[in-house]
């Protein structure tokens, strides 16, 4: 991997990822991935399809497990734990790493519901408290105007981009620490995009996100650090400006100039 | 204008606008300081100016890599890819506008002690006084993004060229005069000239005003009145 | 482009204006019309048949319907009577059949959709699911005759209602797993990226989403047993007076038909059709409100 001498004084590392493989049975689909993701800072992951970098997402929160013969070798760090530690409670894991998915995954309940209902897991709170919490989370998730009128109806009743945003708001409801998003605005048109795009820089006051995209504009307009995958490998991580606009490594320079043989 | 829907692309877009703005102002003073130096043979005042046209650059610097920044994330597009590349060609203008006043302070040193007269100086002085006026003028069209006055700018670059002309005439009839003259006048001649350009370069920010508000190139032909270059003085002995 | 415009008489001189192309087009729309004529041919005389049993039906049955069908018990030959002890059997039953075969339904169908996906023991008992699913109804009728009614000595409305409830099971355990299996992957995903637990994800995420299909599964299968003769012949047998004693035989509508339709009394057939009419106009209501329940407005 190429990277070149960063500023990284003064910050912290949330996750550190450390020789990482990942294999789908007996395939090998990340090579040994050394990265670290800095605390309340964006890190995008871009490359072409296959290269690996939704599958490191779907290591941060051990989302693999859900799936027979998929495993995880080498350190995730997080906050002085290893992640891929077979004793790691996994539910637990995973309210501190949220996950928000390409298409929208809103509950078949109410708007309200699909906030309230992951907080309910592990909080016991009053019925003014999660009101309070309700609207708290979608503030945040920038939908509380659109939908304080109709909390009731089903969150499958809102748009696509609203959707996205309820998810993201259901996401950070249950406060975690990192946000991860697995190509967020692809089923979205460019408006909703926008305003999920506002939402991530907005959330970085509190939040350490990764997010995956197809779309490198995106990762351009969105991220303070971009990781490049190829085939399996990370090939270049740096800070988003130098990696768009004086990338190290020529495989770097062919993928987001567009001339990829 | 109506915000973009991520805030952080405003913040961005207004800071290289702040920027250009002081720019503007910095390279307005640096003119007027250094034509000030010139008429008083002052060298102290000059090495500020000279001092001072390197924070120009630095701002410049910092200009370009802050739209290419833009460029680079935010991908601007219509009014917001115009306001981006207008940046970039306004900062190059006033940067270029910066060097050339000190190159004038520069002149002043090299005057220092030479023979001189006042008569010679009120001709460069009033152009001076034209040239920062179209310089304000232009920089008020930026900031306002009026593209009637920066049309107005654009075409009262004639009267400095016509005035250059005349100067060019008028100081080589001083050095057929008296060749002591002819240093003073020969320097004299050069700040004229980089009077001239910086006019020259309010023009082109004039014209990169009407591209960034309208989208047009202001495509007509600008009236010329420099004819300096074929013009000559018949030496005649009296 | 221009020269088309230009001259409205030739098609330009693409390759469709060549005459081969005319040719085959023509060839092509002969086919199609001839195999469209068949196709609706073939629709109408299978929708004949339909009306021509829904019309004797509703002929047949219709005039025979009134007040006393549902408040009078079925009568002995030549007097007067209705099908209240039938009517009453077959829900008595169908319910008990429905309340016992449904829970075992679903939680082998979400065992299979949501835990046991790839699995060996999964893979098997899918394989027997669908047997049971096409077995003939008779063979289970025969087979609760066998475990029930020769242990017990007796016919008896319970062994009509374990029968109903083998014919419910491998019906609903197939729309509960098809039905879950359709809910999407990343609706359980999101639902793990929030700390939640399998089961609750189970409970509150996919259950919901599912619901209106395994609603409508449960609501087929009643459509199914309530028709069923041969299980019940096995099992409840029948009975010509009002019996609400489980342990006993049962009327029910199918057996009564059958029985009454076979006989030789006018008016037990005239009864055999009204009864029949009941029966199929309950499946379609049945099969109305399941559609109802599937159609996209129900998902939301």
């Amino acid at each position: 991997m190429t990277q070149t001498a960063m500023n990284t004084a003064g910050m912290a590392e949330k996750i550190s990822i450390r020789n990482l493989k990942f294999f789908y049975g007996d395939n090998l689909a990340l090579k040994t991935i050394n990265l670290p993701l800095y605390e309340k800072k964006v890190t995008a992951f871009i490359g072409p399809s296959g290269c690996g970098k939704s599958t490191l997402l779907r290591v941060l929160n051990r989302m693999y497990d859900l799936y027979p013969r998929q495993h995880a070798e080498g350190e995730v760090m997080f906050d002085g734990q290893n992640v891929l530690d077979p004793n790691q409670d996994r539910n637990m894991l995973r309210a501190r790493v949220g996950m928000v998915f390409q298409k929208p995954t809103p509950f078949p309940m109410s708007i309200y519901e699909n906030i309230a209902f992951g907080i309910r897991l592990y909080e016991n709170l009053s019925r003014s408290e999660m009101d309070g919490r309700v609207e708290a989370a979608l503030t945040r998730g920038a939908l509380w105007k659109e939908v304080k009128d109709k909390l009731n109806s089903s969150g499958l009743s809102l748009s696509g981009g609203q959707q996205q945003r309820l998810c993201i708001a259901r996401t950070i409801a249950v406060r975690p620490e990192v946000v991860l998003l697995d190509e967020p605005c692809s089923a979205l048109d460019p408006i909703s995009t926008a305003k999920i795009e506002e939402l991530i820089d907005e959330l970085t006051t509190e939040y350490t996100i990764a997010i995956v995209t197809h779309n490198m504009q995106q990762a351009a307009r969105v991220s303070d650090y971009t990781a490049f995958m190829y085939l399996g490998e990370l090939i270049e991580f740096d800070e988003t400006t130098k990696i768009f606009t004086s990338p190290s490594d020529k495989r770097t320079q062919d993928y987001i100039t567009g001339r990829f043989g | 204008m109506s915000e973009h829907i991520v805030t952080r692309y405003d913040e961005e877009l207004n800071d290289v606008a702040r920027r250009i703005a002081e720019m503007g102002g910095m390279a307005e003073r640096l003119v007027d300081v250094a034509v000030g130096s010139l008429m008083r043979v002052d060298t102290a005042t000059a090495k500020t100016v000279i001092a001072d046209d390197k924070k120009l650059d630095i701002l410049q610097r910092e200009c370009e890599e802050r739209a290419i920044m833009i460029i680079a994330r935010r991908q601007p597009m219509a009014m917001d890819l115009r306001e981006v590349i207008g940046v970039q060609r306004i900062a190059s203008d006033l940067e270029r506008i910066g060097d050339l006043a000190k190159n004038i302070a520069k002149r002043v040193m090299a005057l220092d002690g030479q023979f001189q007269s006042k008569r010679f100086n009120t001709g460069v002085e009033h152009m001076a006084q034209l040239s920062l006026a179209q310089l304000k003028d232009v920089l008020d069209a930026y900031a306002t993004r009026d593209v009637e006055q920066a049309y107005q700018v654009w075409k009262r670059d004639e009267e400095i060229d016509a005035m250059y002309t005349s100067l060019f005439r008028e100081l080589l009839t001083y050095m057929m005069e008296d060749p002591r003259n002819i240093t003073f006048c020969t320097h004299l001649l050069f700040c004229a000239k980089n009077i001239e350009r910086i006019g020259d370069h309010a023009t082109n920010i004039a014209e990169t005003v009407h591209y960034v508000v309208t989208g047009q190139v202001l495509a007509e032909d600008r009236p010329k009145q420099d004819e300096s270059s074929s013009t000559a003085v018949a030496y005649e002995k009296n | 482009m221009a020269s088309t415009l230009g001259n409205p008489t030739s098609l330009g001189n693409s390759a469709v204006s060549s005459p081969t192309a005319q040719a085959i087009y023509r060839r092509r729309r002969r086919g199609n019309t001839v195999l469209l004529s068949l196709s609706i041919g073939a629709t109408i005389f299978g929708l004949a048949w339909l009306v021509l049993i829904l019309g004797a039906l509703l002929y047949q049955g219709f005039s025979g319907l009134s007040l006393a069908v549902f408040t009078e018990m079925t009568p002995p030959p030549g007097s007067s009577g209705g099908l209240l002890n039938a009517i009453w059997g077959s829900l008595i039953m169908t319910f008990g059949g429905v309340i016992i075969g449904t829970p075992v339904g679903i939680l082998a169908g979400t065992y299979l959709s949501e835990y046991g996906r790839g699995n060996k023991l999964s893979t098997v008992v899918r394989f027997i699911n669908d047997i049971l699913l096409a077995a003939p109804s008779i063979v289970i009728g025969l087979f609760v005759y066998e475990v029930v009614v020769v242990r017990m000595g007796h016919f008896s409305a319970f062994a009509g209602m374990a029968a109903l409830a083998i014919l419910v099971i491998p019906v609903v355990v197939r729309t509960t797993e098809d039905m879950l299996n359709l809910v999407p992957n990343q609706l359980r995903e999101a639902a793990a990226a929030l700390g939640l637990p399998r089961s609750i994800m189970i409970r509150h995420v996919a259950y919901k989403a599912a619901m209106s299909g395994i609603v409508t599964g449960v609501l087929l299968a009643i459509a199914r047993v309530s028709g069923e003769t041969a299980p019940l012949l096995f099992t409840a047998l029948n009975n010509q007076f009002w019996s609400a004693d489980l342990n006993a035989p049962m009327s029910s509508l199918p057996v009564t038909i059958f029985q009454f339709a076979l006989s030789p009394y006018p008016d037990w057939q005239k009864l055999a059709w009204t009864g029949a009419l009941l029966i199929t106009f309950t499946v379609l209501a049945l099969n109305i409100v399941a559609r109802a329940f599937l159609s996209p407005k129900a998902q939301k």
